[in-house]
């Protein structure tokens, strides 16, 4: 073996530890919000969450259509299908305003987080 | 799969009646853990690698055409066309492939996001097979994201010396804007190992629609290592 592949394979074995370490930052009580997508609108289309927290977004799809939750500023993408129920998870968010959209109704289906 | 067969090097290595190998550049994407449902995906991939010192062989190009769409809400499948384009002769279809990828977190919900890729690759001509699986991760912080790719594969057949190989990719992008993306990534893998910037991005295409690129430089930083590799990827979802 030489010893670069020592090299690689002794990374790959402290990597492969990382996931027990990133388990236990599970969110276990993360405060949660809810929101329901109804007639391709988000309500409540503003969400007030408390800064430097990660939070627990629970949206329900009322329509009977797929709508997917989309923000770039809070980098996430979530499909949400007709009558069903999804848990994004976001932040910690620094004081601030971050607007989602529905990626299939972008004209109607839009909202914001506020971290304060 | 970032474990790229040489056949420069397979034909060097027939000349000598020696045991063909396939050991070759580690350096191809690094993938997310996220399952995109509901979409198509069509993707291609093109690499340009300068000689490999590694191998012997001469600048070379590897070019993938792929077609991929989320069967769960957790679990994507994407088969490859794999097409080698190497200076002493035409381009060619030379490998099969397809690919699984299963997002096991949900994005934002453990410190780390998991995710796992399945890989299998058929050589069309030779009795060469590749299988490979990957543990994906990535991590948020701030407008930063750092991902991990950690492959074990093995290769088998009747062309191909049977070997265990490991291969690691990391990315690390800072979040500027949802068009351009600057990053840098390294790779590490037998016989390469490699550093350089990128760039990546997505355009907003309409409803439902969009076109992802990606682009890399890769240097490489040992005497195995070509001098420079380029990456590019276009990703159109629909």
């Amino acid at each position: 073996m030489t010893a670069r592949r020592r090299r690689v394979r002794s990374g790959l074995l402290l990597c492969l530890l990382l996931p027990g370490l990133g388990l236990s930052g599970a969110v276990l009580a993360a405060p949660e919000f809810h929101l329901v997508i109804r007639d391709h609108l988000f309500e409540p289309d503003e969400v007030v969450v408390p800064a430097n927290t990660r939070v627990k977004l629970v949206v329900t799809n009322e329509d009977p259509t797929p709508e997917e939750f989309e923000s770039y500023e809070l980098n996430r993408e979530k499909v949400i299908l007709g009558g069903r129920k999804a848990v994004i998870f976001i932040g910690p968010l620094a004081p601030g305003v971050y607007p989602f959209f529905g990626e299939f109704n972008p004209q109607t289906a839009q909202g914001r987080v506020i971290a304060e | 799969m970032r474990i790229v067969t040489s056949r420069g090097l397979g034909a060097a290595l027939m000349l000598l009646n020696l045991p063909v190998m396939a050991d070759g550049l580690a350096i191809d994407k690094v993938y997310h853990p996220y399952v995109d449902p509901l979409v198509w995906e069509l993707e291609y991939r093109a690499i340009a690698a300068d000689d490999n010192p590694a191998t012997g062989q001469g600048r070379s190009q590897v070019h993938r055409l792929s077609i991929g769409r989320a069967v769960a809400p957790n679990l994507a499948l994407e088969a490859y066309l794999v097409g080698e384009d190497n200076r002493d002769g035409g381009f060619s279809v030379s490998d099969y492939e397809v690919e699984a990828l299963w997002q096991l977190t949900e994005q934002g919900e453990y410190a780390l996001d998991y995710g796992l890729l399945f890989e299998l690759e058929k050589s069309r001509k030779d009795d060469a097979w590749e299988s490979a699986v990957s543990l994906l991760l990535e991590r948020e912080l701030g407008r930063y994201s750092v991902t991990a790719n950690l492959e074990l594969g093995y290769e088998w057949g009747d062309d191909i010396r049977d070997e265990w190989e490991t291969g690691l990719a990391l990315q690390s992008r800072y979040r500027y804007r949802q068009e351009l993306e600057p990053a840098l990534e390294l790779y590490m893998g037998e016989d390469t190992v490699g550093i350089g910037p990128a760039g990546l991005g997505t355009f907003r295409l309409g409803p439902g629609r969009s076109l992802h690129w990606e682009a890399a430089v890769i240097l490489g930083v040992d005497n195995t290592t070509p001098d420079y590799t380029l990456r590019a990827l276009l990703e159109y979802e629909f």
